[in-house]
């Protein structure tokens, strides 16, 4: 029996657009994070008249907005955990203004983040931010979680390259944001807002020129924390690659089995090193990290001969998590960030609370950013892990805290880590950030439940930090 | 008398100049002038004071010089934490002992601070390469008007974690709350830096950008110079110079030196005049510097932001605008980044002040968007600094509203009499 809501939403926009049927709509109902959510209902708009027209209906219905890309957030930022309208971008995917002389491009929310830089290859140019995700994430779900990447070491993080934004508010209203327009910066507001304040409908970003010289590098290490101890002292030397990311023996043995790209599959470690820039300056750089690396105990080194040796090796770096999957029942990834020079003692730390909880865990990082993401891994019909990789996951992140770090590097905060935002943040700190929510959205139309902690007692807490894939 | 003091502003002297020595002093200090109804002026180094109109209510001068540490800095973690009245160069000094620096690249920076530079939102010629303040601030902290400290961020160069609301003070002039910590991410030092200035007649010009666009090694900024003689030296006498400079290895400097030599040969360039290291640096700040340099009490200086492609068409307009009425005109025009700066003058003051309104109904027609980046204080009062409203004003209003509920901060300054 269709709700007044769903039956608007269907008058109004038509069945292709509007998902109401109960069993078209659990595919709006996760993303990444262990909890589902059952949405009212999903639109697939296919422009921004179409945003529009669901925020006017949802507003007047009293349904919240919860927007979606691909659903590879891991955080629960799309989850529509108390119901809503889903809305999916996933037909507003176009490349709508390429402007190679200036280096810009405007896009649509939903379209594929490598897709982009495959557009644009031919001209030279290339959009830098690249989470592991890309070949399935959005640039609106990119924009929306601030996300990074391997080469954000660099090249910065999705903010550092968005130009401005196309929003709708909760009255149905459009904007524009550019960025260097007078005024506060609101295009430099919404990146990282996971939704909260409104609906991105169109993204003007910032396209970098290619480097002239590409170089990636493969050392082996005997554990973790020598690689970490390299990494920091090539950061240390004022050396900064493009890329700097390790994985551990668990990792690499996962990802060897199914990628077979020549990683060292016996190493307690391995740091990928990319390097780019003018030709003139690859031997001397490699030189100078393959010395420093071998000084803090690197086993081997070796660079990719090719381009097609070099892809391999990152396809298979960024399908790490994928490869896990393949081998464990269950995983975790925790994200979380430190200062460079702390990362040899998280990654100790780790260490000593997974062999606590009697977990095993796996380490696949950007070690150059001090981005750690330890991977647990576990079963989930057993209580007794589940319960050990919450317990894990919340003390790796006190212990980032201690050290000066902070509880998200790229993943965002969404439902999962909302609970933790008062470890880092404190009243004054979170009133300033619910003013800009007030400002944007006075009503809470958009993605509720999402970063902002909820006045919950400890064991909430707890629940809300834990997680499952 | 006014003119001389440092926190006179248009034509207005404060009640009261405070300078708070710890940040929670500023945020007491903004409770109290809210509660009291009084207007409050957050003060650096006086360098960026010209932008934006004059506040309508002018009590308090808050002096952030006292707040001028280092709060942390490890080298090898490449960030650091500074308190907002420290001076640029006071930090260049710090982090160069480490090869480390920042691109401010900001005028005055003996004098200018890091506060001051991130609320005026300056954003410098080599930010196509490096980026700008606003990408390499990753934690701030900010008095508000209801007298707590809210910070963001953190010390950690990727950071998700709430909303990004460094952002938000960046560019504000000190109308949402008084910065009073921001913590960056370093940059390792180039080992080589080498600035070339070549002249640019008109009978090559088009040529030599076009072909600056095809280097391989592309200069960290590029600059067209014209007029500004007493900070950007003159070649063959020539009035429009292209100044480009190159950062990178010694190997990777020499080669785009060699090319951009080569390119600008063929474009009819006869002669490129070179400077190393230090003097390179020098020219690049003196050319920054000039962005807001005034002639006497008789010129303004406008910005116009755009597309870089369009950036030579915006300076030339501006150009031809000032030519029609005999005045003076110098302008820089960032080739990487689009900006046109334009400083114009008349005679006298007198000559200007006559000009003026004229002049500036004409930019604002040829080059919307334009705005008042210097000039003497009696000739910015006679426009408005910002031109007509944008069309976010709705939402800036708002934003101010919720943060500066009895417009203590500066009221009147921003866009749109915010």
């Amino acid at each position: 029996m269709a709700t007044t809501f769903a039956r608007r939403l269907l008058e109004a926009l038509g069945s292709d657009v509007a998902r109401t049927e109960p069993a078209d709509l659990t595919a709006y109902g996760y993303d990444g994070y262990k909890e589902n959510g059952n949405p009212s209902a999903a639109v697939v708009p296919r422009d921004v008249r179409d945003v529009a027209t669901a925020v006017r209906i949802a507003r007047e219905c009293d349904e919240p907005l919860i927007p979606r890309g691909a659903g590879t957030g891991l955080c629960g930022g799309a989850v529509p955990v108390k119901g809503g309208l889903v809305v999916s971008f996933a037909r507003m995917n176009r490349l709508l203004e390429l402007d190679v002389a200036n280096r810009r491009a405007r896009v649509q929310p939903g379209l594929i983040n490598l897709e982009l830089s495959n557009a644009i290859a031919r001209y030279g140019i290339f959009y830098a931010p690249d989470p592991s995700s890309q070949k399935i994430s959005t640039i609106g779900g990119n924009v929306g979680t601030n996300a990074g990447g391997a080469h954000c070491l660099s090249y910065g993080t999705t903010t550092n390259h968005i130009l401005g934004l196309q929003y709708v508010d909760g009255s149905g209203e459009i904007h524009r944001t550019a960025l260097g327009d007078p005024g506060y910066d609101m295009t430099g507001l919404l990146v990282g807002s996971e939704g909260t304040l409104g609906l991105i409908t169109e993204i003007d970003v910032r396209l970098m020129r290619l480097p002239e010289a590409v170089r990636v590098c493969v050392a082996a290490f005997g554990d973790v924390e020598s690689a970490s101890e390299a990494v920091s002292a090539i950061i240390g030397a004022g050396i900064v690659p493009v890329a700097l990311e390790i994985m551990d023996r668990l990792i690499t043995q996962a990802v060897e089995a199914h990628y077979h790209a020549g990683f060292p599959a016996d190493a307690g470690a391995v740091l990928l090193v990319e390097i780019a820039g003018p030709h003139d300056d690859m031997d001397d750089a490699e030189r100078l990290i393959a010395r420093i690396a071998g000084d803090h105990g690197a086993l081997s080194w070796r660079s990719a001969r090719d381009a097609a040796e070099r892809d391999v090796l990152w396809a298979a770096r960024k399908g790490a998590a994928g490869a896990i999957g393949r081998i464990a029942p269950n995983y975790y990834i925790q994200d979380a960030c430190v200062p460079r020079t702390k990362l040899p003692q998280v990654m100790l730390e780790v260490e000593r609370i997974a062999r606590d909880h009697r977990l095993q865990v796996g380490n696949v990082f950007h070690a150059g950013d001090g981005n750690l993401h330890p991977l647990m891994i576990f079963d989930r019909r057993d209580a007794r892990q589940v319960q050990a990789v919450i317990e894990a996951g919340n003390e790796i992140l006190a212990t980032c805290i201690a050290l000066g770090g902070t509880i998200s590097g790229e993943h965002g905060i969404g439902y999962e880590k909302r609970q933790s935002l008062s470890l880092v943040f404190t009243t004054a700190d979170l009133a300033a950030m619910a003013r800009v929510r007030d400002v944007f959205d006075p009503m809470r139309a958009f993605n509720p439940d999402k970063i902002f902690p909820t006045g919950a007692v400890c064991g909430e807490v707890t629940a809300a930090n834990s997680t499952a894939a | 008398m006014i003119a001389s003091n440092p926190f006179a502003l248009a034509t207005r002297l404060p009640a009261r100049v405070e300078e708070p020595a710890d940040p929670q002093r500023v945020a007491a200090l903004l409770a109290t002038a809210a509660e009291a109804g009084n207007g409050v002026v957050a003060f650096g180094g006086s360098t960026l004071q010209s932008l934006g109109n004059a506040p309508r209510r002018y009590d308090v001068a808050i002096c952030l010089r006292r707040l001028d540490r280092v709060l942390a800095y490890d080298p090898r973690d490449l960030t650091i934490g500074l308190e907002a009245g420290i001076t640029l160069e006071s930090v260049a000094g710090t982090l160069a002992q480490a090869r480390q620096f920042l691109p401010f690249d900001a005028p005055l920076p003996r004098r200018a601070t890091v506060g001051g530079t991130l609320a005026a939102g300056w954003a410098g010629p080599r930010r196509a390469t490096y980026g700008q303040l606003r990408d390499l601030l990753i934690g701030s902290t900010v008095a508000l008007t209801d007298g707590s400290l809210a910070s963001a961020g953190g010390m950690v160069v990727k950071n998700v974690t709430g909303y990004d609301m460094s952002k938000l003070y960046v560019g504000s002039l000190g109308t949402l709350g008084i910065i009073v910590r921001a913590n960056f991410k370093t940059l390792p030092q180039p080992p080589a830096q080498r600035l070339a200035i070549a002249p640019l007649g008109e009978e090559v010009r088009q040529r030599a950008l076009a072909a600056l666009g095809q280097l391989t090694i592309e200069p960290t900024a590029a600059l067209v110079v014209d007029g500004f003689f007493e900070r950007t030296p003159r070649v063959h006498e020539e009035d429009t110079r292209l100044v480009t400079i190159f950062e990178g290895s010694e190997a990777a400097v020499d080669r785009a030196t060699r090319d951009l030599r080569s390119v600008l040969g063929k474009s009819g360039v006869a002669e490129t005049l070179l400077f190393d290291g230090g003097a390179a640096a020098a020219v690049l700040q003196d050319t920054i510097d000039a962005y807001i340099e005034p002639i006497e009490d008789r010129s303004i200086t406008y910005r116009s932001a755009g597309l870089p492609s369009t950036v030579w068409q915006r300076a030339h307009s501006a150009r031809a605008i000032a030519l029609s009425f005999e005045a003076r005109y110098d302008f820089i025009a960032d080739v990487r980044n689009g900006d046109a700066i334009v400083r114009l003058a008349g005679s006298s003051a007198r000559h200007t002040t006559e000009l003026l309104s004229e002049i500036d109904a004409q930019l604002r027609t040829a080059l919307p968007g334009i705005t008042v980046l210097a000039g003497d204080p009696r000739l910015r009062a006679q426009v408005d600094a910002w031109g007509p409203a944008p069309a976010t004003l709705t939402m800036l209003r708002a934003i101010k509203d919720r943060f500066d509920p009895s417009a203590t901060l500066a009221p009147g300054r921003f866009v749109g009499g915010i």
